[in-house]
């Protein structure tokens, strides 16, 4: 079973590099590999298909800052976190803004895994945390 | 056997008057006139008194001598045997009392190290205890110390909680929009610096 899941990442991978383009996910390319494992399918596609997905969800996600805030943004904010953040990652990365009214006050920006905090509502769970 | 005697005795008297009137016999004949004696007749009685003398001397007195001599022997062995069982006595009564002073001297010993002993185990067990209470003490002391710690910790971390909790929902109520537009303003420059 464990053999499976391996060669089933190994071929996922393979899937992927096919759908990045430039470093970016091409949508053309996604659709290309989906219709390939469609109609030639492979050992366990569900497994496949899953760490396909999986894959291409933490690329995607690498280009997109999600911006949690509470009050108003504005798009000239967004615009100077993407560059921020395109600058720091070495790809375009677009800002995307999500209300999040527990924060109280401020950003907080998501890139993929990182997390970058400037808001009322984390620096109270660190002050919490630090006592 | 007397009526021989006496006649033996008046047989002999005129040879004893013939020879008493020797030269100085006149002079005891007279005194023996005088005071009637008769040679005869004394020397019977001293005869008739040896006699009874000797048979007084063997039938009487010898016995009864024997008999003195054997009651002194026999006093005298008595008083011997008194004299060896007193000494016997006193040597066992003293043998006696040195045993006494021998034991009471062993028991005062006895006593004396049961005693020392009985002290020095009491000391012992003093220590022991007092060993012992000393780090009840102290486990307790320091089991009243890390609880006092563990409850200011925990007094600590629930006012920080409540502190916390406190100022969110003082600033999710209190905070205008302006303050939050202008704190998100300084966020994003904040992040932008990154």
């Amino acid at each position: 079973m464990a053999t499976h899941a391996k060669i089933a990442e190994q071929f996922a991978r393979e899937l992927f590099k096919l759908s990045v383009v430039d470093g970016v996910v091409s949508a053309e390319q996604v659709g290309g590999v989906l219709a390939y494992v469609e109609k030639h399918r492979p050992a366990n596609p569900v497994m496949v298909l899953r760490a396909y997905q999986r894959l291409v969800a933490r690329e995607l996600a690498k280009g997109e800052a999600v911006v949690e805030h509470a009050g108003a943004v504005n798009a000239a904010m967004l615009a100077a976190i993407a560059a921020a953040m395109s600058g720091l990652y070495g790809r375009r990365v677009v800002a995307t803004a999500r209300p999040s009214a527990a924060l109280l006050a401020g950003l907080r920006v998501r890139v993929g895994d990182d997390v970058y905090e400037s808001s009322i509502a984390g620096q109270l769970a660190a002050l919490a945390s630090s006592v | 056997m007397l009526s021989h005697l006496l006649i033996l005795a008046q047989a002999a008297a005129p040879a004893a008057d013939a020879a008493a009137h020797g030269g100085a016999a006149s002079g005891i004949t007279n005194i023996t006139r005088q005071f009637g004696l008769s040679w005869p007749f004394l020397l019977a009685q001293i005869l008739n008194f040896s006699l009874v003398a000797f048979a007084l001397w063997y039938l009487a007195f010898k016995p009864v001598l024997a008999i003195l001599d054997e009651r002194q022997r026999k006093i005298a062995a008595g008083l011997k045997y008194a004299e060896e069982m007193k000494a016997k006595l006193e040597a066992v009564q003293k043998e006696s009392a040195a045993s006494a002073r021998r034991a009471q001297l062993e028991a005062t010993r006895i006593i004396d190290e049961a005693r020392k002993s009985a002290k020095e185990f009491l000391d012992k067990q003093t220590q022991e205890s007092t060993a012992k209470a000393g780090e009840i003490i102290e486990r307790a002391r320091q089991a009243i110390e890390l609880e006092k710690r563990k409850m200011l910790a925990e007094a600590r971390t629930e006012i920080a909680r409540l502190v916390i909790a406190i100022t969110q929902r003082v600033l999710a109520k209190e905070m205008s929009d302006a303050e939050r537009s202008r704190y998100n303003e300084s966020a994003a420059r904040e992040l932008t610096n990154v």
